[in-house]
């Protein structure tokens, strides 16, 4: 009940807030901002009591409330009970709504002093007003009597709950969602400031109070992206840090757009040029929240990705289209109404400029975020142009993107050494000499270690002349004011990070192995052997497998267990990491030795096949010849064969004749035998004389004891994908030296901020 | 300006062009086991595991078989390579993604998808046992 009530007066509040700071945007008048301001805090109290109210449901098992009935159980530890909060659809609108909230309490007092506050509040407290009727419509304080009205006794309460999936049971989970919702939260930020640009006419300087802001969104998603990478590396098993699932595209392109943002402001700071496109790209990204959100929650992806997307019901599903319509509407009505007055100073600089670097550099990022982004929408855009759902292949984002890559590495480098407004061109042409040439050298020396791809080859080129390029625009920076080198360090992270994209996904290698309990087996140029499993939880499983590799002995020890809660197969990999490359092992399934399936009868037509072990068998004919016919007539003895066409991976295929002999009544078998491994029997006969196609004959195939496969065949079999991962620390290294680039940047354009909102004041 | 003008249409063009062959050149389109057998190309099948027929793993040459029916009841036999998918067991439908190939007879399957029933019809039901 209260947690209901409380949700209600955030709203209400919320919407209130929203009308006097309308009011007091049109008005001008202190005390109406005030009231607004007042109501605001109104609204963030009670979603914080709120969420707090959610958690002490959760930690105290009350599993009166649907949500924590449906994601949550005594069994679960302290940290996991945490995750829950988040679990589901109605949590994970509540951390969303209460980052959003913890947002407006530090940007009400940073617009306060910018001369904002009305404007960026307004449209600001329009998302969180959102949020809060998602909240209204799916809540988590629903009781399960209201939640399956007229089916739960009204006052029933549950003595457990069905307890958290246990792919959310992990430590990653208790951080990720929280890191990825607050990114998704800041990047309402830009919007504000946009429509608030809009609204006071001002087209120049909101970039400066913005940018920070932007600048710590663009961070804290992409933060989120590459947890969610790991984890899905690390625990998951999905074999890399990126499958190009929709759940995954959908976070990335609002962080390409937040991206490009970040470059245009730049250049519109310089040049006074972009005007309308600052406007334009600070609003998509969060409208790009707001459309993953709706690819992602509403169902609408159905069948087309590996994640179970849970249907959240019509209600919801329109209203997420609600207001997504109704951001993207209010925001480009207001552009488009303000179209003629918003200055557009004719763009001064030269081709030859940083400007305009910067400018192809946001568009090669937003076009990225376009192609990834319809290609997420496939499933729609088909539905609509062909009436059937598909959705596209993943090397569709490769194709799309990698010709991009090239462009950004290339402009991220070029960019970095060209002056602002214009340069000289012999002066341009000096300074690219050294990085181009090393790159050049570096990917001709890439060219003898297998680089065979002309635009991977470029990819690389690029990325390497990056690298170089800011590594000497960086030590200049460092000599005069580190406190500018935010952006040589960020692009010398995205360089090396490139390069571990094209090391670890390019040239990895894979390959599927059976593992015969004790019997090592080469494996990509490691020996593996399988020892057996033992038991390290409840129901988990850990399969060891000994590494030998260069003269040393290692165990990896991945994990499979049959899920009581999902009644599926659980499976996490285990990793070997070394400093050059991961060696990655996935197991896939464990095989009782099929021993006991030994003989097996099969009933073939003329044509078909069947399988045992590795070996196929395909009944050709029925051998019988016009002698035997012969035979058969004078009542003579008879033998009657079926040739079996038998094909064993590798090697050529033979034909083995089982047959069987009349004799004045007697039947006789006349068994036949396939490389002293399997005897095949002919157990009877069908022949169809009107259709000869439909005969029919039964075999059955026994493997002989004492051959090796019988040996092979009694034992436990580990089947697992290993991989090896070259240089996958490049990865991740070059993601830690992105965020402190980030970090250094965000320090620099908060002080420059408020330094000049001191000077306006 | 005139000039970087020309440039912006003609490279947007050409992302349009590129953008869209791509697009279309990679939509793996759902289809039945009659599609799959016509279209010679990578798609998705979608249908049911048949229980009835044998199904089995094979560690020599790591690829799970099964025989799927579809929703006209035509039935196909599918060899995957790797193991059983998650959920295999469970799944209400699967969808084999992969490429029809004629000289084998059999559907050539790089990646199953499971489908698991929806809990929501026996969520009460559930709620109610746990009272």
């Amino acid at each position: 009940m209260l947690g209901s009530i409380l949700i209600k007066i955030s709203f209400l509040a919320c919407l209130l807030s929203v009308i006097y700071y309308y009011r007091a945007h049109l008005s001008n008048q202190l005390s109406t901002a005030s009231i607004g301001r007042g109501l605001y805090h109104v609204s963030i109290v009670s979603i914080i009591l709120a969420a707090a109210l959610h958690l002490v449901n959760i930690l105290t098992n009350d599993f009166r409330y649907s949500y924590v009935w449906s994601y949550s159980s005594v069994e679960l530890p302290t940290p996991l009970l945490i995750s829950s909060f988040y679990a589901g659809q109605e949590g994970s609108f509540l951390l969303w709504t209460l980052f959003t909230a913890l947002i407006a309490v530090f940007l009400i007092r940073y617009t306060r002093k910018m001369a904002y506050e009305n404007e960026v509040m307004f449209a600001f407290g329009l998302i969180q007003l959102s949020l809060l009727l998602m909240l209204l419509v799916k809540s988590p304080f629903a009781f399960i009597w209201e939640t399956w009205p007229g089916e739960v006794e009204i006052g029933a309460i549950p003595a457990n709950g069905r307890g958290l999936n246990p792919l959310l049971q992990n430590y990653w989970m208790v951080i990720h969602p929280q890191v990825l919702f607050s990114g998704f939260s800041a990047m309402g930020v830009p919007y504000a400031f946009a429509v608030a640009a809009m609204l006071k006419r001002d087209y120049t300087n909101w970039l400066r109070p913005a940018t920070p802001w932007l600048v710590y969104g663009a961070l804290v998603l992409g933060v989120g992206i590459m947890m969610g990478g790991f984890w899905a590396y690390e625990t998951l098993g999905w074999g890399g840090y990126w499958g190009w699932d929709p759940v995954e595209n959908s976070s990335l392109v609002p962080w390409l757009f937040s991206v490009a943002t970040i470059h245009t402001m730049l250049s519109q700071r310089k040049s006074g040029a972009y005007v309308r496109t600052n406007i334009a790209l600070s609003m998509l990204c969060f409208i790009f929240v707001l459309y993953s959100t709706f690819l992602t929650r509403s169902g609408v992806l159905g069948d087309t990705s590996v994640h179970s997307f849970v249907d959240p019901g019509m209600w919801a599903y329109w209203l997420l289209i609600f207001i997504l319509t109704s951001f993207t509407l209010f925001g480009f009505g207001l552009l488009f109404r303000r179209r003629r007055e918003i200055p557009a100073p004719a763009v001064r600089h030269s081709t030859f400029s940083r400007e305009f670097a910067l400018f192809l550099g946001s568009a090669a990022l937003a076009s990225a975020a376009i192609f990834i982004s319809i290609g997420t929408s496939a499933p729609i855009i088909t539905g609509i142009l062909e009436g059937k759902v598909t959705a596209v292949d993943i090397s569709f984002y490769s194709s799309t993107t990698l010709p991009l890559g090239i462009a950004i590495g290339l402009l991220s480098g070029i960019g970095r050494l060209l002056w602002w407004t214009s340069s000289r061109k012999e002066e341009l042409l000096k300074s690219l000499l050294i990085p181009a040439v090393l790159a050049l050298v570096g990917t001709v020396a890439l060219l003898f270690f297998g680089l065979d791809d002309v635009q991977v080859a470029l990819f690389v080129f690029g990325a390497v002349f990056s690298l170089f390029a800011n590594l000497e625009v960086g030590r200049r920076i460092v000599k005069g004011n580190p406190k500018f080198a935010g952006g040589a360090i960020t692009h010398v992270g995205l360089a090396i990070m490139f390069l571990g994209f094209v090391s670890s996904s390019v040239y990895d290698d894979k390959e599927t192995v059976s593992l015969y309990k004790g019997k090592q087996a080469d494996v990509l140029g490691y020996q593996l052997t399988y020892k057996g499993y033992s038991p390290i939880d409840h129901e988990k499983f850990a399969f060891h497998v000994e590494v030998q590799y260069g003269g040393k002995t290692d165990t990896v020890s991945p994990i499979m267990y049959q899920s009581q809660f999902t009644q599926g197969m659980m499976r996490n990999p285990d990793i070997m990491n070394l400093v050059t490359r991961d060696f990655y092992v996935a197991p896939l399934s464990l095989e009782e030795g099929a021993g006991a399936a030994s003989p097996r009868t099969f009933m073939l037509k003329k044509g078909e096949t069947a399988t045992v072990d590795s070996i196929t068998l395909k009944f050709v004919d029925f051998d019988f010849p016009d002698t035997e016919k012969a035979a058969m007539l004078e009542g003579r003895k008879v033998r009657i064969g079926a040739a079996i066409q038998v094909d064993r991976d590798g090697s050529r295929s033979e034909t083995v004749t089982p047959a069987r002999i009349f004799e004045s009544g007697e039947v006789t078998e006349q068994p036949a035998r396939y490389a002293d491994m399997y005897e095949i029997q002919m157990v009877s006969m069908m022949p169809n004389r009107e259709d000869r196609s439909q005969s029919t004959v039964e075999i059955r195939v026994v493997r002989l004891q004492d051959s090796s496969v019988a040996a092979e065949a009694d034992q436990e079999i580990l089947v697992v994908e290993a991989s090896i991962k070259p240089y996958i620390n490049l990865v991740w290294n070059g993601v830690i030296i992105i965020i402190v680039g980030f970090i250094v940047t965000i320090v620099r354009r908060t002080q420059e901020a408020k330094l000049s909102s001191k000077k306006t004041v | 300006m005139k000039l970087k003008s020309v440039l912006g249409v003609a490279t947007i063009i050409v992302f349009v062009i590129f953008g869209s062959y791509s697009f279309f050149e990679t939509n793996i389109e759902y289809t039945d086991v009659s599609g799959a057998m016509r279209l010679n190309k990578k798609v998705q099948l979608k249908g049911v595991w048949n229980k009835e027929k044998e199904s089995h793993f094979d560690a020599a040459a790591t690829q799970f078989t099964f025989f799927l029916v579809d929703d006209a009841g035509k039935e196909c036999k599918v060899v995957l390579d790797g193991a059983a998918p998650n959920n295999f067991e469970i799944a209400t439908s699967i969808v084999a993604k992969g490429r029809f190939i004629e000289e084998e007879g059999y559907f050539h399957a790089t990646e199953v998808l499971t489908k698991c029933p929806s809990k929501y019809e026996a969520e009460a039901e559930e709620v109610n046992k746990t009272v």
